[in-house]
């Protein structure tokens, strides 16, 4: 099989212990790579019940078949872990030079378990491992870690590492390199309790394809349709370009979800931004889209350019009734200096914040606590989380856990689905992606299904029934999880005129492998499945699959009942039985039964 | 006997916001479509990015909103007092 190396490398840092592990071609074939991958190696390698936080819990690094062979966009590594913040699969991926070098060094994945003895840097150079000090990187941001890494290691070094916010357990911190971010469900709280400051690698081999000339051409020819309509919207303007029109349909998550329109809209939407702060784009390794807006602070202090995403821009703007975009910008950086997650960031701060307005006592002294509204309050309020400093301490540990140990009521109001922040679309008016949230595996993401795409789109009529809006949002989460166990961006699933087709002649053509859209379809599903599995393994029940009361109020129909009868519906979709759980045949026809 | 068409006030939002260098054109039709080519007419600066100029329909990248409703299609009736949005037809990111 070509385009794979067919190994993994497994490292042990409570003995310093290296051991490769082959990977099978079938293996290889059943869960393609990336996601896949990495989620099979969870399974195997994490200890059912362990503590994400123990350094039993394995934190992996896994690349794919397409990885450095000039399809677009395919430089993205995926890391799997159990994440602290749920207690089930944390999937997240990133993207650029970091996921080539990795391809680089020989292996497929890197499991890393255990915990060092002292902060560390792991360099893999080749098959070469070595565990050094790295006492003198604490405290650095993570784009300072790599460079001091790059120059003492030399070149062709590319590096993954943490921010203060690893250092110290705060449970939503990412895992940054190249100035691109693994930034949901607390990857960088599990390397950070392995007291990995960074991980360097470099390598010189990278497996043969299996059609050179064929792959060319038909890589050629993808980069060319990447440059279409289906990302016009990602190179002009960004995805910040989101916020006016959700504002303006009422779907803007504005002061911690209470409304879907905000008053300051106009001040933080994308157009202005564009206007008023952007400075140029960039565009990842191997990429041709270029979707990578930078935007500079332009409010006299000391200038800031930084890159800014819909995301961060909802999270730390309207969610938290924060209308000045030099302040955004400024959160936004601070959150990617101390290295975390800047959804769950502002989402938890905009829990807070909300606890003030209802006069609930957070224990903290008054000037420390959050205002809606109050930029300064936000600033200062993100700095104390990635120092666990005062309130930062509490906040550190995302919405549902400082809701649990404040009490008052506060619960009600922590906008997240199995413990991850909600993302920046209010479900009320969006029943597909309501769903998709509800039940995804690493819980409330937009990422993993997409399926927001039905809801702004006219494939479905606004009163379609609960079957046809669960079998959408299931063939959304199939088609993401084979775009992210391809390791291709999900920017460009437009850019297809038969997505899983088109994918299986790029697989064929790397691999040799033959392989149908119909194959790639049902690994998507066998991926999907597989996640639900482990989630079912560490304690999953039909419970988990919720949303928050505050947006079930039959606002634009959505209700608990609605919401019940679409999670039943999506159930039956995927052959699951009422509880959500996975009858055994179903998992022998999906091919798992003997891989775990 | 026939009805003078209906003006609506289009809303812009993204890159068609940027070349128009307004949040809304005020244009006549009764569907879809026939506000497609009077946005053109009314607005130059939304040719072949937005607007096809051979077809007068948008470009694959963008669509309508019609009162809550998404819409490619040009046949699309627009009742007097309608709102309407001109967006990318690429959601989310």
């Amino acid at each position: 099989m070509h385009g794979v190396h067919g190994r993994y490398l497994h490292i042990d840092l409570d003995t310093g212990s290296v051991a490769e592990h082959p990977i099978p071609e079938e293996v290889s074939i059943r869960v393609i790579g990336g996601v896949g991958l990495a989620s099979l190696l969870l399974y195997r390698w994490a200890p059912p019940g362990v503590d994400p936080l123990a350094p039993e819990n394995p934190l992996i690094f896994a690349t794919s078949p397409f990885i450095g062979t000039g399809i677009t966009t395919a430089s993205k590594v995926a890391v799997v872990t159990k994440s602290p913040q749920t207690g089930m699969i944390g999937d997240s991926l990133s993207s650029s030079y970091l996921a080539i070098a990795l391809k680089r060094t020989g292996f497929d994945a890197l499991v890393i378990t255990g915990k060092a003895t002292g902060w560390s840097l792991l360099v893999v150079d080749d098959g070469r491992v070595e565990v050094r000090p790295a006492m003198d990187l604490l405290g650095r941001t993570p784009d300072e870690t790599a460079e001091s890494v790059r120059a003492a290691l030399g070149s062709g070094f590319r590096v993954a590492a943490i921010g203060e916010a690893g250092e110290r357990g705060v449970r939503y911190a990412a895992i940054s390199n190249d100035g691109r971010l693994a930034g949901r469900t607390g990857g960088g709280a599990v390397m950070g309790s392995k007291r990995l400051k960074a991980i360097a690698v470099r390598g010189s081999g990278l497996p043969t394809v299996a059609d050179p000339a064929g792959l060319a051409r038909a890589a050629r020819d993808l980069a060319a349709r990447s440059l279409g309509p289906g990302t016009a919207k990602y190179r002009e303007l960004g995805t910040a370009a989101n916020l006016a029109f959700f504002n303006r349909i009422g779907v803007l998550p504005t002061r911690n979800f209470q409304q879907g329109e905000f008053a300051g809209a106009e001040a933080i939407s994308g157009e202005t931004l564009f206007l008023e702060h952007r400075t140029d784009k960039h565009a990842c390794a191997a990429c041709t889209i270029g979707c990578e807006h930078h935007y500079r602070t332009r409010d006299g202090g000391s200038e800031r350019t930084v890159r800014l995403e819909y995301e961060s821009l909802f999270a730390l703007g309207s969610l938290c009734g924060v209308d000045d975009p030099n302040a955004v910008l400024r959160a936004a950086a601070l959150c990617d200096d101390l290295g975390m997650d800047a959804i769950t960031a502002g989402a938890t701060v905009a829990w807070a914040m909300e606890c003030a307005e209802r006069g609930v006592d957070l224990g903290y002294p008054a000037d420390e606590i959050p205002r809606f509204g109050d930029a300064d309050s936000l600033l200062r309020t993100i700095e104390a989380i990635g120092r666990r400093q005062g309130i930062g301490d509490l906040l550190a540990e995302g919405s549902r856990r400082a809701a649990e140990r404040t009490g008052q009521g506060s619960e009600a109001w922590a906008m997240h689905v199995k413990g991850l922040e909600m993302p920046g679309y209010d479900p009320r008016k969006l029943p597909t992606l309501a769903l998709g949230l509800a039940v995804a595996t690493r819980g409330a993401c937009h990422n993993r299904s997409s399926a927001y795409d039905i809801d702004f789109s006219d494939r479905l009529d606004p009163d379609a029934e609960a079957q046809a809006r669960a079998e959408a949002a299931a063939a959304a989460e199939d088609q993401a999880a084979v775009l992210d166990s391809l390791t291709i961006c999900k920017f460009l699933r437009h850019c297809f005129d038969d997505l899983y087709a088109e994918a299986a002649e790029l697989y064929t053509l790397v691999t040799g492998v033959p392989a149908t859209g119909d194959d790639l379809r049902v690994a998507g599903e066998r991926i999907n499945n597989l996640k639900k599995l482990f989630n079912i393994r560490e304690g999953w029940t039909r419970a988990d699959d919720r949303l928050p009361d505050r947006v079930l109020t039959g606002e634009a129909g959505l209700t608990h009942e609605r919401l019940t009868h679409l999670i039943d519906a999506y159930y039956r979709v995927r052959g699951w039985d009422a509880d959500g759980r996975i009858p055994e045949a179903h998992l022998t026809r999906l091919g798992l039964t003997d891989l775990l | 006997m026939h009805q003078a068409a209906t003006t609506v006030h289009v809303e812009l939002f993204g890159v068609p916001r940027l070349l128009a260098g307004r949040k809304t054109i005020a244009v006549a039709g009764e569907t879809l479509g026939a506000l497609s080519r009077a946005l053109l007419d009314a607005c130059p600066a939304l040719a072949e990015r937005v607007i096809d100029p051979r077809t007068g329909w948008l470009t694959e990248g963008y669509m309508f909103v019609v009162n809550d409703r998404f819409s490619r299609d040009p046949t699309f009736p627009v009742a007097p007092g309608s709102s309407v949005l001109l967006v990318s037809s690429v959601a989310g990111g």
